[in-house]
């Protein structure tokens, strides 16, 4: 099913996360890292912009099976470290809809700004899903 | 492996670790840490619909692991870009060697080319990082 490039530019409204001790002590643990500390791992922008179940809202607005959706691409930029105890603002946003393939292969690129309650940016997560439209769909 | 940034010659592994083998419990365990609850990774009938034979590793997973090897491998300032591809499905219970590559210096900064590899040598994750150099003496 090919997705509506109107979605480009949807974005979600902003929402402030606050960056939980406990919750960067499990997730460098999940990641085999027994080293603590107060400061963010370079993927976990990725978990703070997930928050709110902004993900799941974005492929629900784009009407996009989960079954269909693979991440082929991810890009950080850094800005301001991110802390144990921050509050993080994120906004996200549709940047662009293209597809190849004859319209078999749809990606959709993801754009989130994070930043401090400085007004700081903490940095930028690009997201390229793809969405396989070629892949039969078992009934559950 | 220490091999400092600002004089190894350009195309020099700069640093190699194996991690994994990542299994099932490593999934749950990273699916609940980072909130990414997709049954693609949890859930083997959820992952058959979606074509695959069983749950397959969490791309953000692998890549995490060559953040792990910039991070704790590497003497840098601090990472300015990261930047990775996920090639191919990384499945369950094998392990991952990650390997990092100087591919080109500036004055302060230095691009390095990651890869996550499967054990016959498959490259699963394609990456990059560039990272802030070290400046020694006064600035």
């Amino acid at each position: 099913m090919p997705i509506d490039r109107k979605h480009i530019g949807f974005s979600l409204p902003p929402f402030t996360v606050l960056v939980d001790r406990e919750q960067l002590r499990r997730f460098a643990e999940a990641i085999g890292n027994s080293v603590h500390s107060d400061l963010a791992p370079p993927t976990y922008m990725k978990v703070i912009e997930g928050e709110n179940g902004s993900s799941r809202a974005i492929v629900a607005a784009l009407g996009v099976d989960l079954r269909r959706v693979m991440h082929v691409e991810q890009e950080f930029d850094y800005g301001a470290p991110i802390r144990g105890g921050d509050h993080v603002t994120v906004e996200r946003r549709v940047v662009d809809i293209y597809d190849r393939k004859d319209g078999a292969h749809v990606f959709v690129v993801v754009e989130s700004t994070l930043r401090n309650t400085h007004g700081v940016s903490v940095g930028r997560s690009t997201q390229r899903i793809l969405v396989r439209n070629e892949v039969p769909i078992a009934p559950a | 492996m220490n091999i400092p940034l600002d004089t190894a010659p350009i195309g020099a592994i700069i640093a190699e670790r194996t991690f994994g083998p990542i299994q099932r419990e490593d999934l749950e365990r990273y699916a609940q840490a980072s909130g990414d609850l997709n049954p693609l990774h949890l859930d083997p009938e959820f992952a058959r619909q979606a074509g695959f034979t069983d749950v397959i590793v969490h791309g953000m997973f692998g890549m995490a692991l060559l953040g792990r090897l910039i991070e704790e491998d590497i003497v840098k300032q601090r990472l300015l870009l990261f930047r990775a591809r996920f090639r191919k499905v990384i499945e369950i219970d094998q392990a991952i060697v990650c390997r990092a590559r100087l591919t080109s210096r500036a004055q302060d900064t230095a691009v390095l080319a990651l890869e996550a590899l499967s054990p016959s040598d498959a490259v699963l994750i394609e990456a990059s990082a560039t990272v802030e150099l070290i400046v020694v003496g006064n600035k």
